[in-house]
């Protein structure tokens, strides 16, 4: 597998061949049509080629066309047709999506889509009746972003699935939808989805370039296409949002973000996302707002927790004694007389299980997942203590942290939060709260540095947008919420959003 | 020719960020003992040499943004160049320059000493230095608008260390402050003379006011900023006074840091270390916009390159941190340095603004004549 962004020059190259090897003209005579197709397409064990009359043949590939279609409407009208040509079969065939195409690798495009070639011996063209029909899963609840209130639809793998779903949620002539066709083997195509005159052009200019200058080899799905197209694919931040919600998808779009839509992947991309936006939820504005605030402010203690609790906690021991209260520190030596170790390999020993047990979870079938946990958790952690490996308040602390971590309502950047933890770790086993504190100015200046399709990573909060303020880190009620916050809002609309957006937030209401 | 500078649109920051950016700068090393040398001159009337302090400072803003306002969209720098011409100009830059520096230096090197003596007696200074210059080249090479930033979450983030600050009141004795104008007015003047290592900072906005997005509200907020930092300086310093007295305060070095240390919270005791550790995200705005200065002083002189500079930069103050000075060398140091600034940020705006009016003047007249 090869990944990565060409040079301008390689790509124009292949540009060229690709010119060249499109200029195949169809055959007229049959044996000579066949003989080509198959040789283009390596004669597959699932290319059905079937007779109806001396003159005309059908080509299809197996599994990829809806075959009532086919015995209903082609078959029956090629026997009422007989060997006329392909001008006037494809007038007799009440099919939507008819064509003739005349070059032989544009048909095989289409075949491999799910169409039927029909040739007419003598004529070199094909009539090309697309009837595709893909065996999707059906429409589930997201299992990754699950939540209580709110719509319990999630993306399936099929593009065609997930713009329907789109389109019931944004009924709006304004929505616009631009395909791409990435991957050189691979074909995939790609959807960018946006609602004119909200989206800020930037934004959507921004990404349409970005995939254009793609050069892949393959692209199987969209988390891949979100780390190529964000603006420091280096950072350990997510940039780009993954959901598989379509309400968090339309919601998104509609306060003017560019949603991308990979076949195949039941993940939608949305951009440009700030880091405070990964740690809201749709389901806080399905909830009260007081609730919905307690939640947010919650979660962003959790992060917090989850980042430095643990390595304060190795700090304190390690070097600052001074800091704990003699009614604590009395417990909290006699848990760790018998420990043989320092706390800072005490506590990354114990942040490698549970991240051992996290991902021998997730691997796992849900229920021999549920089995781990217990074992890993209470048996491995009661044995640990018991056999004076740790202490059982480093037991609470890292069960503490674990569990903030989990309070991420975006699996991406959990896994951020709890990564991030074992360098601080370290930092602080080494020198201390100066150490936790070198972590602390990091995160900070490295947060205020990265970007999101050009768009500050770190707003609303700094550069301080204080219109966005009521729904940022707390959630106030709709009517002081601005619909666009200002680092999506489009440039020349002002007043153009804000009247489709009192219509939204009737809906939405 | 007149050399404007071209700044973008995107590189401007909103104005007001200037609020931060003047709080961030204020506040740094200073605070953690100022509280000895003005009580040492005004006794228990300290504090009303604080608020005469910051009414200088205030009228030295006034000033400042009249000069800047002057030219149409010039630095400091700029108006040096214009004024005096491009060698005595220019010299004149590198002096601001070197001034720059200096406040860096002494900013870190007392951060040094304060995490030497109350939390790591043996963290080698070499270390601690190097770490806070990679933490100032990491937000440099950012840009401005990273370096801003910095000041607005050092802000935001710091803001609980007030509230630390009350709870000392619980052991306060507010007779201390009595008699109040029990000192004549030249040793509450001298007092607030004494208050210049802590209130400068300010006069960042020489460089800065041209990267302001709306030039004529920067003033407000700057104003505004100050406002805060008195605000801030006043807490502290009735704190104190209520809190110690007079002999017990001048046996102490670092006053505000003693008054943390006798909160006890519930889960945390010797707040004071957390807060010495955590006193780096608030001199780290300092070191970045400094080095900033410095840098757009340099880049007036020669033009080269952010990177280079900042490379080049930290690498002379690490040299300069290497050998190590004792207390009363640093006060001394402190001390030069708080004389340099008392000229440069409170004299010398008054003689630009002269100079350059009556320049203004001149030419005007000048033109009238033609």
């Amino acid at each position: 597998m090869f990944r990565g962004n060409k040079k301008k020059e390689i790509s124009t190259k292949n540009a060229v061949k690709k010119e060249e090897s499109k200029q195949i003209p169809i055959p007229s005579s049959k044996m000579e049509f066949l003989d080509k197709l198959k040789e283009t397409m390596h004669s597959p064990a699932d290319l059905i080629v079937k007779k109806i009359s001396d003159t005309i043949t059908i080509v299809f590939l197996d599994f990829l066309i809806d075959g009532k279609t086919l015995n209903e409407q082609i078959l029956t009208t090629l026997e009422k047709v007989n060997s006329a040509p392909p001008k006037v079969i494809k007038e007799n065939l009440l099919i939507a999506e008819v064509d003739l195409v005349t070059e032989l690798n544009k048909s095989v495009f289409e075949l491999l889509i799910g169409a039927v070639l029909i040739h007419v011996d003598g004529y070199p063209e094909l009539v090309v009746s697309k009837i595709s029909s893909y065996q999707s899963r059906g429409l589930s609840a997201p299992e990754n972003e699950s939540q209580v209130i709110g719509s319990q639809v999630g993306f399936n793998e099929s593009l065609a699935t997930n713009i329907s779903l789109v389109r019931r949620y944004i009924t709006n002539p304004k929505l616009c939808n631009e395909k791409f066709v990435l991957g050189k083997e691979t074909n995939t195509s790609v959807s960018v989805l946006y609602v004119h005159g909200i989206a800020s052009e930037q934004h959507v200019n921004t990404v349409r370039q970005r995939i254009q200058d793609l050069d892949l080899t393959d692209l199987i799905d969209s988390a891949v296409l979100a780390e190529l197209i964000d603006d420091n694919s280096l950072s350990m931040f997510p940039q780009m949002l993954l959901t598989e919600r379509p309400d968090r998808f339309c919601d998104g779009l509609v306060s003017g973000k560019v949603g991308i839509i990979v076949n195949g992947s039941s993940m939608a991309i949305l951009s440009p996302y700030t880091f405070f936006e990964f740690f809201q939820s749709r389901e806080d504005q399905n909830l009260r707002w007081p609730i919905a605030t307690f939640i947010r402010l919650l979660r962003f203690a959790a992060i917090l927790i989850s980042i430095f609790l643990t390595p304060i906690y190795v700090a304190a021991l390690t070097f600052h004694y001074e800091v704990i209260p003699q009614p604590l520190l009395v417990p909290l030596s006699e848990s760790r007389a018998v420990v043989p170790f320092p706390p800072i390999i005490e506590a990354i020993v114990l942040e490698l299980i549970i991240e051992l047990l996290r991902e021998a979870g997730a691997r796992l079938p849900t229920k021999v997942g549920q089995t781990i946990g217990i074992v890993g958790g209470i048996v491995l952690g009661t044995a640990a203590v018991q056999a004076g490996i740790t202490s059982n308040i480093l037991i609470i602390i890292i069960a503490l942290c674990a569990l903030s971590s989990f309070t991420t309502p975006n699996y991406l950047m959990g896994n951020v939060i709890r990564i991030l933890r074992f360098p601080i770790i370290i930092l602080a086993g080494f020198w201390g709260f100066y150490g936790v504190m070198l972590a602390f100015c990091y995160l900070i200046i490295h947060l205020l540095r990265q970007s999101s399709l050009g768009s500050p990573y770190t707003a609303p909060i700094y550069p301080p947008r204080w219109k966005d303020w009521p729904d940022s880190l707390i959630r106030l009620p709709f009517p002081l919420v601005k619909r666009h916050s200002v680092n999506t809002r489009s440039s020349d609309t002002g007043k153009d959003t804000s009247n489709s957006l009192s219509k939204e937030e009737k809906v939405t209401r | 020719m007149k050399s404007t500078l071209q700044i973008s649109d995107n590189q401007k920051i909103s104005s007001s960020l200037f609020f931060f950016v003047v709080l961030a700068t204020q506040i740094g090393v200073g605070i953690h003992g100022f509280q000895r040398v003005i009580v040492k001159d005004a006794s228990n009337d300290a504090w009303i040499s604080v608020i005469l302090a910051s009414i200088f400072s205030h009228i030295v803003v006034y000033f400042m943004f009249k000069t800047l306002s002057l030219s149409t969209s010039d630095d400091l720098y700029g108006i040096h160049q214009d004024l005096f011409g491009k060698y005595f100009g220019n010299f004149l830059n590198l002096l601001y320059v070197l001034y720059c520096s200096f406040s860096f230096y002494s900013v870190i090197r007392n951060y040094i000493e304060v995490i030497n003596t109350w939390v790591f007696p043996n963290l080698p200074q070499w270390f601690i230095s190097i770490t806070l210059l990679l933490l100032v080249i990491y937000a440099f090479t950012g840009g401005l608008r990273v370096m801003v930033g910095v000041c607005f979450f050092s802000f935001i983030t710091g803001l609980w260390i007030l509230i630390i600050l009350y709870m000392t009141l619980k052991y306060a004795h507010f007779n201390h402050l009595l008699p109040v104008f029990g000192n004549d007015l030249k040793s509450i003047l001298r007092g607030a003379y004494s208050m210049t290592f802590t209130i400068v900072g300010f006069e960042i906005i020489n460089v800065l006011y041209p990267f302001a997005k709306e030039k004529d509200k920067v003033q407000k907020y700057v104003h505004m900023g100050l406002l805060f930092t008195l605000f801030i300086y006043l807490s502290i310093i009735l704190v104190t006074l209520v809190y110690f007295s007079e002999e017990q305060l001048e046996r102490t070095v670092w006053a505000t840091l003693a008054l943390f240390s006798v909160v006890k919270l519930p889960f945390i005791e010797r707040i004071e270390i957390i807060i010495i550790c955590f006193w780096m995200i608030i001199i780290l705005p300092n070191l970045c916009l400094f080095s900033w200065a410095a840098y757009r002083g340099i880049n007036r002189i020669k033009n080269i390159k952010a990177t280079t500079f900042i490379w080049i930069f930290s690498i002379l103050i690490f040299f300069a941190n290497i050998p190590i000075l004792s207390r009363i060398q640093i006060d001394k140091a402190n001390n030069i340095f708080a004389q340099i600034a008392f000229c440069i940020v409170f004299i010398y705006p008054f003689l630009l603004y002269i100079i350059a009016f009556s320049k203004k003047m001149l030419t005007k007249k000048r033109e009238r004549r033609n």
